[in-house]
Formats: structure tokens, C-alpha cells, sequence
């Protein structure tokens, strides 16, 4: 198919435009964007898809906005060796008119729906519908790798240059291959459909009959038992009845022995008696010896324990003595240390006294160096009082000194300077105003002054001449400054109270003299008054001194009438215990010095500290004597009372004794142990007689051996009534089993398998002959689809190299899509390249499928709308020239917006779009 | 013996058994027609004037079957209007959990029908006794018949017919795994006149052991194995001797047809085979199968197999016994006028099949077949 030329009238924003396209070669069309370039490809699908009496909203959307008209398309091409002219108007006065040149030169002509009938007949049979969708590249679609495999021309071109044959009449087989392969199997190969619904239902008949076979072998299982049971049973009831048929037996046996067994019984009995009555005399004949033994050790015993008394007692007499003496000692040593603590306490009231006096004097002459600082803070007061004169002030005051000088000096030099001179006799008389200097009124002979005038100045020689001499200009305002400067220095003096600077700042200096004393005065008064104020601490120590010396007198005197008392008691002690007091001196007279009275406190402290360990070690002696006496007393007791306790078991024993010989004497008792020996004798005799006749009868084992039968009887029937309970059970189970119809429900189960069974293995078969057949015919595809792509793919590598180099190669896909790409040796699938390099894959693979089927006659053009957006300088002029040599073997349309794109296109028609 | 007896003499009823080669379908149909083969045997009686029936063990398929069975059977019971004795069998072994102990049973039965379960001789009419030797269990330890006239003497007033159920020693061939009948045994017992008829079950197919002993065989085929099934058997003893007659009651046909299949005319004949046989709604047929046909003739086989089976009880390929291969041959695929890989594919499977491949025969056959429906 060639396109020739397509028209455009009031469709969608174009007015009237027609468009001619080269048939061979390649045409750029040029517009800006919304001029109405995808309008053409948009117009050449309409006119072949819809009738012009077409309701679709395709067409109601190419009616310019607002204008009641009618889009009408008009296009010539050539298709399959015929000319066509073909034009549609839609919507209002809707026509559609086709003429067609055939080879032969014959014209034809239709109009209305069979113009529309023949044009899409024509189309649809000449034009490869996937062909043409993969080589019109709608705008934004450039992107898009084309997927060509169903292009019948393309398949026919390539079968054609591969010679293989392509399958392309077996296309419904395999389309049929590929719904039954689907019928049974996923793409994934797992079963599918009715197929894997079967295999579902098979396991769960499977299981249901499972589950049926096993219910039906526990009923099995059950008569086997039950059979068990009954035999079982039947086994047991004949041991009972056999056994007790001996039980019978046996208990007639035992009723002929018992008459023995009960003689045996009675001389037992008397045995027994005798037995006892023996047994009684014995014990009699044994607590008479024990009595008698029992008197004899007791007698010895009780002496023994009279004599370790008496040494008891006697040790516990000279413990008690010891506790004494010890006791007595430390009394002494009680006392001592009492002393030994007074002694202490003297010396330390002692040592308080002395330290109290030497505070009392230091801080009398603290008091004293306070009056006389006080004095001083009140005198240096007295002097900053009278001063008024400050740094401030002296600063203000030699400022104002400063200000008067410099005014003066501006008067000097901005005011007349008067020179007046007396030469002759008549006075010369001065006044004025303003004047400055020492201005006499009146000048004596020779006698000259200058004035600076800065008012006025009258010089007169009465009666002869007056001269004035005024000031001009700024005199008066150098005037004033002076003035203000002069004024205001008095007033800083006034209040300064001086007559000038140096006064003043002489009263400074003083002023910081009396500070200076002033600050020093109250730093030492400080000082002195840290500890509080001295004078009330003097008046407390010399009331504590006033009060300790009388306390202190009146110790003396009572210390005086205690002393003989006191020196009669230690005497007392000293002399029995000469050692205790070694070191006891006679208190010394009181040091009147300091450091007399501390040693006086640390010997007494001292002496102190040897009657604490005396008296610890008095405490430790005598509380050991203490525990020593206690012990020994401890020990008194006890032998005292064994010794009692021993006399008292005696006394007990030799009453026993006596009171049983007043019953029976000591040979009465052996008498009759013997007479009672001889009883038991022959008793025995007389048992040993009936056992014998017993035993002959076998008496005893009589009855063992029926008890033993009764309990193998019992022990039989409860056998046998677990049998029977056993059996009832498993009965009860089988008719519940014969209700449940379990049998029944096993065949129905097993029926049911077998039948999904069938049905599945003829599924199965099915599945797999669908598989095998699938999976063959798909490997052969593969194969000739491997052979019949290397013409598609020698094509595109050889356009791809044009551009990119020798290097390019490309692999395909089934689809006949490029799936990778070669480049210098890297080898990457086509979603892994830039966004141009895929453009530029795409319209190479278009170009490489135009050209394929560029001879056959079901070729078409290639269209792009808009492409190369993602390409550089380079790249434009390779892709450039690759388009160009395109339009050498088919039509090439591009519509685009930017010309520039497409400079490099050789022999390129360029049509520019106005809008 | 002043007078002759007539009575009927049925066995292996086996109620509640199930084919799982007859579908669903067939399988109701089938069960119902072995209850309607007992109700004709109360017709024969009817007719014949039969005093009573026996019915030599395996009434039922199993002591658990499901309650609808049993009562259905006391339904077609109460259909016999004479005296009926029931046997147990090894189906319906007088073991503990027994059909005939239990509730459903003895609720249901009908008054006229009566159970062996002893082996003490029974006078069912004067003059004719009944000796039972039911199975007590599914495994007995001996000669299950003996227990039924060990202990007997012949007796010229009386008529015994002994009632027994096993296999005869000499017709096991010693296959079976369980005690047989001594058959010497019997026939000595028959000959010393202590048993004038000993009716036998166990065996469907009715079969005569000799003019006094008989297997009548089961009321309604089981299975394509059955040389005689479906028969009861009116049997007479009067003092001129014995008579035994069969009379059909059953209604059922299960066939084995085995066809030897190479080309379209061994397909016609099998067509044929079909077409002639009577009762198809009530016959199942057991194909076996050898030879080898072309894809066409394949597919056409198929499609007769297919037809009969939705006419038929049930149809179906013997698969111990199916061995017909497809053979395609050049034609086949010519015909089909593939080219290109299509062509390639089969060409393979094609030759796959040559050289064993059974599952290539497959494949070709639905590539063929695709391939001529998309055609």
C-alpha cells in the first residue's frame, strides 16, 4: 500500500488542507503541535473504519468545536495495484464515494455504504492488520519495541528469504494444541480444569474409602474377637464346672477331718493353760531373784554415794570462801577508782579555772585597743564630715578654672587692646564698660595702662578731650562667655567653700587621709569584735571566775574535814593490799600555773586509767571464783541428792522384798515352778499324740487345699463374667456396626473411587497425550522460529551497525521482538537500555520490517508521529540517514514538530503545516 | 416316600452386592433387578406348586449391609408365597454381629421365612426334613456340609434335603482357602439314603454335581465369568426318583467378547456384534482387544465404544486384555496436510510410536484429531 495524498476538511481544527506524500521515499511533515498532524493518521483509520452515518464518539469528537458541519476526508493510495480515491463526510450531509483505477485502466465507482463495504473489503483483505498497527507509530508509541511475529507478509518475506517453512497454514492446529494443552494443564504445568478436579475427587473417594475399609476392618476385627471371646468363654465355663466339682469333693473331706481337728483344738487349749500357769511361777521364781539382787546392789550403791557427798560438800565449802576474798578485793578496787576519778575532776576544774583567767586578761586588753579605735572612726568622721570638696567636684572646678582662661583668651584676641599713656600733667581719667585688665580710673604721670575692651572705653582729660573707644563685632558674645565662665567658677568655689583649685583640692587630699584612718579604724574594730563583744565576755568570766573561787574555797573546806576521813579509809585498804597502792600518791598542792595544773590532770587521769584495769581484773577474778563456787555447789547438791535418792531405792527394795516372802518364801516359790513344769510336760505328750492322728488324716491340708479351690473358683467365675462382659461389648459393637450398614458404606466407597478413578485415568490420559503433544509441537516451533528469525535479524543488525558500528547485534524473541542487544562486546535485554538507544531499536526494527516486506505485496508504510525525542547530534544524523535510506525501498511518513530532527534526512520531502 | 415333592432350590443372593464396573446408574438398575429375580422365584413357586423354597446360603452380600437392603429383601421376601429357609452362608456367616442375631432382621423378616441355625433336621412339610449346616463362621476349621448329616441314619419315611454351602473339593482344584465339601462324602450319603437332594450354594453358575446334588446358582448374574447364572431350580423327589429343572428368573447379561481389530471391517463386525446383542439396557460387556488401526480407524473406534457405553449397561475395555495400538501411516498424515513444525511433531511422535512408545500413540491420536478438527 502506497499513500498518495489525504484531505482534510473541517475536521476537528483544520479547516482545508490537503497533504501529498512521496510514494517512494521519504515525506516529513512539519507542523506545530495542535495544527493537525496526528489529525492524518487519526483521519486514515476513520475513513476505512467507519461508515459516515456512523453514532460512535469517535466521530462526534472530530467536529470543530461550535461549528455544525461535517468532517470529510478524502484519500488517495494505492493498494494491491489498483488506484483508489476515497472520501467520507460525516454527519452533515453525509456522503462516501470510492473510485478505483484497476491495473488494467477500468474504473469503477461506488458510493454510500458500498463504497464503505468495498473500501474496508479491499483494505482488510490487501492490508495486514498487525503489519500496519506495527508500523504506524501513534505519538508517545515510539518508545514501543514492535512485536511482529503474526504479521502474515512479515512471515511470508522470511519464509521466503529463510526457506523454512513457516507454519502459518498450522496456526489453528496449534491454537487447537494450545486450548487442549490448557484444558488439563496451567502455562506452569500443574494440573488444571476438570483434570485437577479429578485428581481432588480421587483423593477424597480415596480417603472416604479409607476411612469405609478401615470401619469395616474394625468389624472384622471385632467378630475375630468376638469368636475369641466365645471360645474363650466356652473354655472357662468348662474349667469352673470341673472345678467345682472338686471343690465338692474336697469339702466332703473336711467335714470327716474336723471331728480330730476339734479333740487337737481342746488339748491345745489345755496346754495352753498349762503353759501359762508355768510361765506364771517362772516369773514369780525370776522376780523374787531380781528382788534379792536388786537389795544387794542397792546397799553397795548407797555407800558409795554417801562418800563422794561428804567430798563434795568440802570442796564446795572452800570455793565459797575463795568468792569471798575475791569479792573483798574488789570493793577495795571500787573505791580506789572512785578517788582516782575525783582526783580527775579537780584538776580538770583546775586547768578551766587557769584557762579562764588568761581569756580574761586577753580580752581586757582587747577592750581596751577598742576604745581607742572607736575614738579614732570618730575623729576621722568629724573630718569627712566638715570636707564638701570631692573628686567630682575638684574635676568641675578645674574645668570652670579651664573655661574662664580659654574665654579669656578668645576676649583678648577678638576684642581692641587700649594702650593709654599720660604724658602731660592733666589727668587722664578711664571708665567704660566691658573693660578688661586693671583698669585705673585715672592714670598718674607717665603712667600707662592697656585695656581690652570689649564694651566701651572712655578715656577723657576733663575738659579737653573724652575718647571712646567701643568694641565691635563679636566683642559682646566673647564678653558673655567670660562672664558665664567667671560665674560659674565662683559658684563651684562657693560651694566648695575654698577660694580657688589648689584650696580645694587640698580639702580633697585631707579628706582622703581621714578615710583612709577611717577604714582602717573600723577594719581593726572588726577585728576586735569578731569574737563578740569583749566586754560582755569579760563580765561573763569574771562572774564564772567570782563563782568558782567561791565554790572552789568552799571545796577546800569541805575537802579539809573529809581528808581525815578519806586518809582513814585508804589507810585501811592500803595496808592489806599494799600492791594496789603503790602508785597512790598524796595529792600535790594546786599549781597556780597552766601548764602545772595540765600535767596535775594527766597524772590523774593517768592514775585513773591503772584503778579502771585494776578494777577490770578484781571483776574478771572474782567473777571466775564465782563461777568456780557455783559448780562446786552445783556438784554438792547432785551427790547429796543420788545419795538420798540411793537410800530411798534401797529402803524400796528391801520393802519389796519383804512384803512378796510375807505371800510365799523363797522355796515355796521354787516348788511350785517345778510342779508346773511337770503339767506342761505332759500335756504336750498328750498333743503330740492327737497331731499324729491328725496328720494320718491329712486334716490340715484338707482345708488349705479347699480355701485354695474356693479361690480358683472365684477366681474362675470372675473370668468368666469379664468374658461375658467382653463379648456382650463387642456384640453390642457389631449390631451397632449391622445398623450403620458399614459394609454397604465400604462398597458404596469403594464404587465411588473406582468410578473417579475411571474418569481420572481417562483424564490423565488425555492430560498427557495433550502434554506430549503440546510439549513436541511447541519444540519444533521453537526450532523453525529460531530459522525463520534470522532474516528479520540479519536485517536489523545490519541497519543497527549502520548507526551503532560493527559491533551491534540483537537476539529475538518468539514474538520476532528484539529481547537483547550486542555492543562492544556487552550484552544487555532491551529494558536495560537508555531510553533513546530503545527508540532508536525500535524504528531500526520497523525499518528493518518495512524493508523485508517491501517487495510483497502486502507492504505498507512506515509512519512514525512524532519520534527521535531521546536522541543526540550523533545519533540524529545516523538515525537521519538510516531514514533516508529507508524511503529508498518503501513510503517513509513523519509527522513532527521539530524539523530539525529530521535536517539529516537525504532527499527528504518537508512539508510545513500553517495553522 | 408315598408321594412326590416339589420345591425350589435358589442360592447367592448376595443383596446389597455392588459392580463398580456398572456406574452409578447401572448399579441401582442392578440391584433392583436381583430383588425382582427373587420375586420371580415366588412366581415359579406359584406356578410349579412348589411347597417351599430354599435358599442355600449368601442371601446377603454381607451381615453389615445398610438397613434399605434388608428391609427391601423382606419386601421381596413376602413376594413367595410359600415357606421360605434361608441358609447362612460365608457372606452371611452365623458369626457373632450376624445379620440374622440382629435387631433389623428379626423386627423385619417375615413370618413364613425361616433361618437355619442349627444343624438339628427341621420338618418343613411332614414327611420331608430340612438339614442345615450354616456357617457359624467365615473360616470354618472342616468340611462345612458335614455337620448337616454326620450324625444321621436313613429313615424310608422321611425326605431329607440337605441345605450346605461351600465348594466341592472336586471343583476347587484346590484353589480355595477355606475347607471344601467332601463330595465323596456327600454321594455316599445320598447313596445310603440318609439324603435325598443336597442343595449347594457358593457356586453362581448353576451346576449339576450329580442328579441329587446341585448348585442352582445365583438368581441374577454377577459377573462375566458365570457359565449358568440366573436360574432357580424346581426340584421334585418322588418315589420314581428326582427330577431338577432350571428356570430363568434372571433378567441381567454380563459378556466378555473378545475382537481381534486391524482394519475398517473388523470394526464393522464388532459394530455388528453390538447391534445383535438383545437386553443392552441390561447387559454389560467386557471388551478384550488386539490389533492395530489406522488414526482414522482409531478415533472411529473410540467414538462405537463411546455410543455403546450410553446404550449399554456398561461397556469397557478389558485393560488386562486391550492391547489395539494406533498405526498411523503415511496417508493418515498427508490427509491432514500439515507442513512446517506441525508436520516435524508428528512426524516424531510418529516414530516414537514405532518404537514402543505407548505414549506417543496417545499423542498422535489427539494431534491427529486436532489437527482434522481445526482442518
Amino acid at each position: 500500500m502506497r499513500l498518495h495524498s489525504l484531505a482534510l476538511r473541517d475536521f476537528r481544527g483544520v479547516k482545508d488542507r490537503i497533504v501529498r506524500f512521496r510514494a517512494l521515499g521519504t515525506t516529513v511533515v512539519v507542523g506545530d503541535n495542535e495544527v493537525g498532524k496526528s489529525s492524518l493518521v487519526e483521519a486514515f483509520g476513520l475513513i476505512f473504519d467507519l461508515p459516515d452515518d456512523s453514532k460512535s464518539t469517535r466521530i462526534r469528537g472530530i467536529q470543530p468545536v461550535g461549528q455544525d458541519v461535517g468532517p470529510e476526508v478524502t484519500v488517495e493510495l494505492s493498494l494491491a495495484g489498483r488506484e483508489l480515491t476515497y472520501a467520507k463526510r460525516w454527519l452533515k450531509n453525509r456522503s462516501t464515494e470510492l473510485s478505483i483505477v484497476e491495473p488494467d485502466g477500468r474504473r469503477q465507482s461506488w458510493t454510500g455504504r458500498e463504497a464503505h463495504n468495498e473500501a474496508e473489503r479491499l483494505f482488510h483483505e490487501n492490508v495486514d492488520p498487525v503489519l500496519w498497527q506495527t508500523l504506524m507509530v501513534s505519538q508517545g508509541q515510539s518508545l514501543v519495541l514492535p512485536t511482529p511475529a503474526d504479521a502474515e507478509p512479515l512471515i511470508t518475506a522470511v519464509t521466503a528469504e529463510s526457506g523454512t517453512p513457516v507454519d502459518g497454514a498450522s496456526m489453528p492446529l496449534v491454537t487447537a494444541v494450545e486450548h487442549e494443552f490448557q484444558r488439563y494443564w496451567t502455562p506452569r504445568g500443574k494440573p488444571t480444569g476438570d483434570f485437577a478436579r479429578s485428581a481432588k475427587a480421587v483423593s477424597a473417594a480415596e480417603l472416604a474409602a479409607a476411612q469405609a475399609l478401615q470401619a469395616m476392618e474394625e468389624v472384622q476385627s471385632d467378630i475375630r474377637r468376638a469368636e475369641r471371646l466365645n471360645l474363650d468363654l466356652a473354655d472357662v465355663a468348662g474349667r469352673l464346672a470341673e472345678h467345682l466339682t472338686g471343690v465338692e469333693e474336697l469339702r466332703e473331706r473336711k467335714q470327716a477331718t474336723d471331728e480330730i481337728l476339734l479333740r487337737r483344738d481342746s488339748v491345745r487349749s489345755r496346754a495352753e493353760t498349762a503353759r501359762a500357769r508355768l510361765e506364771n511361777h517362772t516369773r514369780t521364781r525370776l522376780e523374787r531373784e531380781r528382788l534379792l539382787d536388786e537389795v544387794q546392789r542397792f546397799t553397795k550403791t548407797e555407800a558409795e554415794l554417801a562418800a563422794r557427798r561428804a567430798d563434795a560438800e568440802l570442796v564446795a565449802k572452800t570455793a565459797a570462801e575463795m568468792v569471798q576474798a575475791a569479792e573483798a578485793t574488789l570493793a577495795e578496787v571500787v573505791e580506789l577508782k572512785d578517788l582516782r576519778r575525783t582526783d580527775v575532776q579537780i584538776a580538770e576544774r583546775r586547768v578551766s579555772d587557769l584557762m579562764d583567767r588568761a581569756e580574761l586578761d586577753r580580752l581586757v586588753g582587747q577592750q581596751t585597743e577598742l576604745v581607742d579605735v572607736r575614738a579614732r572612726i570618730a575623729a576621722a568622721g568629724t573630718i569627712l564630715d566638715r570636707i564638701k570638696v570631692d573628686d567630682a567636684l575638684v574635676a568641675a572646678l578645674e574645668e570652670a578654672r579651664a573655661a574662664v582662661v580659654e574665654a579669656r583668651a578668645a576676649l583678648a584676641a577678638g576684642v581692641p587692646e587700649v594702650s593709654v599713656r599720660r604724658l602731660g600733667a592733666e589727668p587722664v581719667e578711664l571708665s567704660g564698660t566691658g573693660l578688661e585688665g586693671n583698669v585705673p580710673s585715672e592714670l598718674g604721670f607717665d603712667e600707662s595702662t592697656e585695656v581690652l575692651v570689649s564694651g566701651e572705653l572712655v578715656v577723657g582729660v576733663p575738659g579737653q578731650v573724652e575718647v571712646t573707644v567701643r568694641a565691635g563685632g563679636d566683642a559682646a558674645a566673647l564678653r558673655s562667655r567670660v562672664d558665664d565662665a567667671v560665674r560659674r567658677e565662683k559658684d563651684l568655689l562657693k560651694k566648695a567653700g575654698v577660694k580657688d583649685v589648689a584650696a580645694a583640692r587640698e580639702l580633697l587630699r585631707k579628706a582622703d587621709t581621714a578615710s583612709a584612718e577611717l577604714n582602717e579604724a573600723r577594719r581593726t574594730e572588726k577585728s576586735l569584735t569578731a569574737g563578740g563583744d569583749p566586754g560582755e565576755r569579760i563580765a561573763v568570766l569574771t562572774a564564772r571566775l567570782g563563782a568558782d573561787e567561791e565554790t572552789e574555797d568552799a571545796g577546800k573546806e569541805t575537802a579539809v574535814e573529809g581528808v581525815p576521813g578519806q586518809m582513814s579509809l585508804f589507810e585501811e585498804f592500803a595496808s592489806p593490799h599494799d600492791t594496789l597502792f603503790d602508785d597512790f600518791d598524796v595529792p600535790e598542792p594546786e599549781p597556780d600555773d597552766l601548764s602545772g595544773a595540765q600535767r596535775v590532770l594527766e597524772e590523774a587521769r593517768s592514775g585513773l586509767a591503772d584503778a579502771e584495769r585494776l578494777l577490770t581484773d578484781a571483776e574478771f577474778a572474782a567473777a571466775q571464783a564465782r563461777k568456780a563456787a557455783d559448780e562446786d555447789r552445783s556438784e554438792a547438791q547432785n551427790a547429796r541428792a543420788r545419795s538420798e535418792l540411793a537410800g530411798e531405792r534401797l529402803a524400796a527394795a528391801v520393802e519389796a522384798l519383804e512384803s512378796a516372802r510375807s505371800v510365799l518364801d523363797d522355796e515355796a516359790v521354787a516348788v511350785a515352778e517345778t510342779e508346773a513344769t511337770a503339767e506342761v510336760e505332759a500335756v504336750l505328750e498328750e498333743l503330740t499324740a492327737v497331731q499324729e492322728q491328725a496328720d494320718e488324716a491329712g486334716a490340715d491340708q484338707v482345708a488349705g487345699e479347699l480355701t485354695h479351690a474356693l479361690a480358683v473358683a472365684t477366681r474362675l467365675q470372675g473370668e468368666r463374667d469379664n468374658l461375658r462382659d467382653a463379648l456382650r461389648t463387642t456384640e453390642g459393637r457389631l449390631e451397632q456396626s449391622g445398623r450403620d450398614g458399614l459394609a454397604t458404606r465400604r462398597d458404596v466407597a469403594e464404587l465411588e473411587l473406582a468410578a473417579v478413578r475411571t474418569e481420572h485415568d481417562s483424564l490423565l490420559r488425555r492430560a498427557e497425550a495433550a502434554r506430549r503433544v503440546h510439549e513436541t509441537l511447541s519444540r519444533h516451533r521453537a526450532e523453525a522460529q529460531t530459522k525463520y528469525s534470522e532474516p528479520l535479524q540479519s536485517r536489523i543488525e545490519a541497519l543497527g551497525r549502520s548507526v551503532y558500528g560493527p559491533s551491534f547485534r540483537v537476539w529475538l524473541d518468539d514474538d520476532l521482538a528484539v529481547a537483547e542487544r550486542e555492543l562492544d562486546g556487552v550484552r544487555l535485554p532491551v529494558e536495560a537500555l537508555s531510553t533513546g538507544a530503545q527508540e532508536q531499536l525500535a524504528i531500526i526494527t520497523r525499518l528493518a520490517i518495512s524493508h523485508l516486506v517491501s517487495t510483497g505485496e502486502g507492504s505498507v508504510p512506515v509512519i512514525f508521529d512524532d519520534a527521535l525525542g531521546w536522541s543526540d547530534k550523533a545519533r540524529l544524523r545516523d538515525m537521519g540517514a538510516l531514514l533516508g535510506r529507508a524511503g529508498d525501498h518503501g513510503q517513509v511518513i513523519i509527522l513532527t514538530c521539530m524539523p530539525d530532527r529530521y535536517e539529516y534526512v537525504p532527499k527528504a520531502t518537508f512539508i510545513k503545516l500553517d495553522g | 416316600m408315598d408321594e412326590s415333592i416339589t420345591f425350589l432350590h435358589s442360592s447367592d443372593w448376595q443383596l446389597g452386592m455392588m459392580r463398580r464396573f456398572l456406574g452409578p446408574d447401572g448399579q441401582a438398575r442392578w440391584g433392583q433387578a436381583r430383588l425382582d429375580a427373587v420375586a420371580r422365584i415366588g412366581e415359579v413357586a406359584e406356578r410349579t406348586g412348589a411347597a417351599f423354597v430354599v435358599v442355600t446360603g449368601d442371601v446377603f452380600e454381607h451381615n453389615q449391609v445398610e438397613r434399605q437392603t434388608i428391609l427391601r429383601a423382606c419386601e421381596a421376601l413376602k413376594r413367595i408365597p410359600v415357606p421360605v429357609v434361608l441358609l447362612p452362608g460365608n457372606h452371611d456367616a452365623l458369626e457373632p454381629g450376624s445379620l440374622w442375631t440382629s435387631s433389623q432382621w428379626l423386627a423385619h423378616a417375615p413370618e413364613h421365612v425361616t433361618v437355619l441355625t442349627e444343624t438339628t433336621p427341621f420338618q418343613i412339610v411332614p414327611g420331608v426334613e430340612l438339614v442345615g449346616a450354616p456357617w457359624r463362621s467365615r473360616r470354618p476349621l472342616s468340611d462345612p456340609a458335614a455337620p448337616g448329616y454326620a450324625d444321621l441314619t436313613a429313615d424310608p419315611k422321611t425326605t431329607r434335603i440337605l441345605l450346605a454351602h461351600g465348594q466341592l473339593t472336586s471343583l476347587s482344584g484346590g484353589m480355595s482357602d477355606v475347607p471344601t465339601i467332601d463330595q465323596a462324602a456327600l454321594e455316599a450319603a445320598v447313596a445310603d439314603g440318609r439324603l435325598q437332594y443336597v442343595g449347594l450354594g457358593d457356586r453362581h453358575s448353576t451346576t449339576r454335581v450329580t442328579d441329587r446334588i446341585w448348585f442352582s446358582g445365583t438368581q441374577e448374574v454377577t459377573s462375566p465369568e458365570e457359565d449358568a447364572p440366573g436360574n432357580v431350580l424346581k426340584v421334585t423327589i418322588g418315589s420314581g426318583g428326582i427330577d431338577v429343572e432350571p428356570i430363568r428368573v434372571g433378567a441381567w447379561h454380563m459378556v466378555d467378547h473378545r475382537v481381534d481389530l486391524f482394519d475398517e471391517e473388523s470394526i464393522t463386525a464388532l459394530e455388528d456384534w453390538f447391534a445383535e446383542l438383545p437386553d443392552k439396557e441390561r447387559t454389560y460387556v467386557r471388551l478384550a482387544g488386539d490389533g492395530s488401526l489406522s488414526l482414522p480407524l482409531l478415533a472411529r473406534l473410540d467414538t462405537i465404544i463411546d455410543a455403546q457405553g450410553e446404550v449399554f449397561a456398561s461397556v469397557e475395555r478389558w485393560v488386562k486384555f486391550w492391547t489395539v495400538r494406533p498405526a498411523p501411516d503415511a496417508a493418515d498424515l498427508e490427509s491432514l496436510q500439515l507442513s512446517g513444525p506441525a508436520r516435524a511433531a508428528m512426524e516424531e511422535l510418529r516414530q516414537a510410536l514405532a518404537g514402543g512408545d505407548e505414549g506417543a500413540g496417545a499423542a498422535l491420536s489427539l494431534m491427529h484429531r486436532l489437527a482434522r478438527d481445526a482442518g
